[in-house]
């Protein structure tokens, strides 16, 4: 079992959105320039070592303490440079005169250069990795990423658990797969967030909805190296098991119709629905997340053309009031 | 080949506090009343229908045919469409004035909706969304085996059905629409929350009232001790709603018109709350059999003290002579009985409470009743 090891930091940035540029914090691979949004994909396997070192920033710091939480995952450890605790312990919840401040051990960057989180992938799925740090702003402000953890054997043909999601005999083989992580942007709240200040979250009206980080039409735009580096658009041809893995990153539910298909849900919360004993999986048109919610589907497009996928809530189909923007994104199925 | 005819034109809806809201619809003809919901559309598993859609609005309209594959439009299938690069709708559409005729063959069986394709944002919050019924191949409602939601040997018997399809209305975004002014969804707060189009009490009138002439369907759901009850949702809005029937629960046995089966594995569940997504339906079985009640073994009703029985003026009462499926008792002359053949009513509602009210006026929005009777004409609960 390898160690994955990757070294994060939290910057500012700019996201460029329909309505103009706007400010937010993001995660980045440590010494790049810029953050980007979603955080880096993380990758391992299940078995897995992951060492997470969330590094201080000197040169474009957010202002705040910050910490990574890892929903889904069981036995984090942490330790702190300078600040201790020095040899690897749980992390906890973090008090401040009987006042929690942060859901984890966090780092402060007036004061610490570096901390390092660790735990085993133990289960194949998908997962956020989020803010556990004034979590209603910092979540909102961008701070949020994926953890992929496959099954062994998922890249090595000839395995049975050669490009499943969860496994062999849990129906998630896939020819292609897209990660899909669903967020609201409010860009007022964007423009007004102060660090260490209180940012009243009764104002949130988000006015952006977006895929990656995007909104349509750049959605179906490539992969780049901006800020939003992931595209969603999906490529495959008739015949092949598309895996979508949708995850709702904001803090709304979302519900994500699948373009005119009918998609079989292999998984939810990472958690496959077919084991040895049960064949649970079922299929739906369309599918509502909550917010952390994940969702692993299949579909296998039976004829070529483009389809949209788009969220079934119609008003986040639009960028400043207009049709069509927002949280959509294209199919295209060659023949 | 069965051929529908969908015009989409416009109209104006009454709501139960006075209120006239204009809205688009489908209706069934030329010179029928746009209706909201659209007209139901009853189809069957592998018979190949036609849908023709007749655009009287100003703006293209198409319609999405949800679950369904191999849709046809005028020969072709369906494609997303373009102006000057932008997309226009999802599926092909309809110009002011034009038509665009769609073809398919349901594969499954189940609950769906159709909706429109086209600036959904508006389209459908403005009126333009449906029921659709596809019937299992083996459908035969004359045989109680073939009587089924999904198939013989499915568990989906049913002795009566009913369509409840939520959606809620933003008042001033469809006076916008109206008056020509601008649509702006980021404003988006909804005054009134309907089912089958119409608000409570309104839900709890009867189907094709003359005064309501442009929300043709009632969501009263009525039935017998025991009978299975087919209560299939559609979310035709862009919320979710909480539905429950108080006390008692369903059995959702298909959602998105997919039965919830593997083989010989019942994924099937009991929900006391179904929770209507956004352009998700839900089939369920529901039964009402509390008490250990049968016409032989009326459930005893002890009358109370006459005199607790009148309430404010003459003539108003609490008490309906028999709560409960019981034998019916006296009431103080002058009052009248609200369950006339000994019924019994309850709830059913969205447990989001604030839409349970008419603009904020409770009772209202989206609530309609359960009635069990102790005998009913099995022409009730048909759907067509």
């Amino acid at each position: 079992m390898a160690t994955i090891t990757r070294v994060l930091q939290v910057s500012t940035g700019s996201l460029s959105l329909p309505g103009g540029n706007i400010p937010f914090w993001g995660f980045a691979d440590a010494l790049r320039v810029i953050p980007q949004l979603p955080g880096p994909i993380i990758e391992a396997t299940a078995g897995d070592r992951i060492l997470i070192f969330l590094m201080r920033n000197f040169f474009r710091p957010i202002g705040e303490p910050i910490s990574i939480l890892f929903p889904g995952q069981e036995n984090v450890l942490v330790r702190k440079i300078p600040g201790g605790p020095f040899i690897l312990e749980p992390v906890k919840p973090q008090y401040s005169s009987g006042k929690i401040i942060s859901f984890t051990n966090f780092l402060d960057e007036l004061q610490d250069l570096i901390i390092e989180y660790s735990f085993i992938a133990r289960k194949a799925g998908i997962y956020l990795y989020e803010s556990g740090t004034n979590p209603e702003k910092q979540i909102q402000m961008g701070l949020y990423g994926i953890i992929i953890i496959r099954p062994p054997g998922y890249n090595n043909p000839g395995h049975p658990n050669f490009k499943t999601a969860y496994g062999t005999d849990t129906n998630s083989f896939f020819d292609v797969e897209k990660i899909l992580v669903l967020s609201e942007i409010d860009s007022v709240m964007h423009n007004d967030v102060l660090p260490n200040v209180y940012y009243d979250m009764l104002k949130f009206k988000p006015d952006n909805w977006v895929i990656n980080g995007r909104s349509f039409p750049d959605t179906v735009n490539e992969d780049n190296n901006s800020s939003q580096p992931y595209g969603s658009q999906i490529n495959c041809r008739v015949g092949q098991r598309v895996l979508l893995r949708i995850v709702n990153a904001g803090l709304q539910n979302h519900t994500l119709n699948l373009g005119g298909f009918v998609g079989l849900v292999v998984a939810e919360d990472s958690f496959p629905l077919k084991t040895s004993t049960l064949d649970a999986t079922y299929e739906k048109t369309s599918l509502t997340l909550g917010s952390g919610q994940r969702m692993d589907i299949i579909i296998t497009p039976n004829a070529s053309g483009e389809y949209y996928l788009f969220d079934r809530g119609y008003h986040h189909l639009v960028n400043n009031d207009h049709f069509p923007g927002g949280m959509m994104t294209k199919i295209n199925v060659s023949s | 080949m069965p051929v529908i005819d969908l015009w989409a034109k416009d109209g104006y809806l009454s709501t139960p506090d006075g209120n006239s809201i204009y809205f688009w619809g489908f209706s069934k003809s030329e010179t029928g009343p746009a209706q909201l919901p659209g007209p139901h559309i009853v189809a069957r598993q592998g018979e190949t229908i036609n849908i023709n859609l007749y655009n009287t609005l100003t703006e293209p309209v198409s319609i999405s045919f949800s679950g369904q594959s191999g849709i046809m439009a005028d020969g072709q299938p369906v494609q997303p469409q373009y102006t000057d690069g932008k997309l226009l709708s999802f599926f092909n559409h309809a110009e002011p004035g034009g038509m665009v005729s769609y073809t398919f063959t349901p594969s499954f069986p189940g609950t769906f909706i159709y909706e429109s394709g086209t600036n959904p944002h508006k389209q459908v919050p403005m009126g333009l969304y449906g029921g659709m019924v596809v019937r299992p191949a083996d459908y035969n409602p004359d045989a109680r085996e073939f009587k089924t939601a999904y198939g013989a040997g499915t568990d989906t018997e049913y002795d009566r059905e009913y369509l409840l399809i939520t959606w809620e209305i933003d008042p001033d975004m469809h006076q916008a629409v109206e008056e020509g002014k601008p649509y702006q969804v980021s404003k988006f707060l909804p005054r009134y929350w309907t089912l089958n189009g119409r608000c409570a009490p309104d839900t709890m009138l009867m189907d094709g009232l003359d005064y309501l002439p442009h929300q043709p369907y009632g969501s009263m759901i009525m039935g017998q001790p025991g009978e299975k009850i087919l209560m299939r949702y559609i979310g035709a809005g862009i919320e979710n709603h909480p539905l429950h029937p108080h006390g008692t629960h369903t059995r959702v046995v298909a959602v998105d018109g997919r039965l919830l089966r593997n083989e010989n594995v019942d994924l099937s569940f009991k929900r006391f709350t179904v929770l209507v997504g956004a352009g998700q339906t839900y089939d369920q079985i529901y039964q009402w059999d509390d008490l250990g009640y049968t016409t032989q073994n009326p459930i005893p009703t002890i009358l109370p003290n006459l005199r607790n029985m009148g309430v404010g003026d003459a003539g108003w009462t609490m008490w309906s002579g028999s709560p409960y499926l019981g034998v019916k008792g006296d009431i103080p002359v002058g009052v009248v009985s609200y369950n006339e053949f000994g019924e019994y009513y309850f709830m059913l509602h969205s447990h989001e409470e604030l839409q349970i009210t008419n603009w904020g006026e409770f009772p209202g929005g989206m609530m309609t009743m359960v009635a069990i009777y102790p005998s009913l004409s099995p022409a009730v609960g048909i759907l067509e």
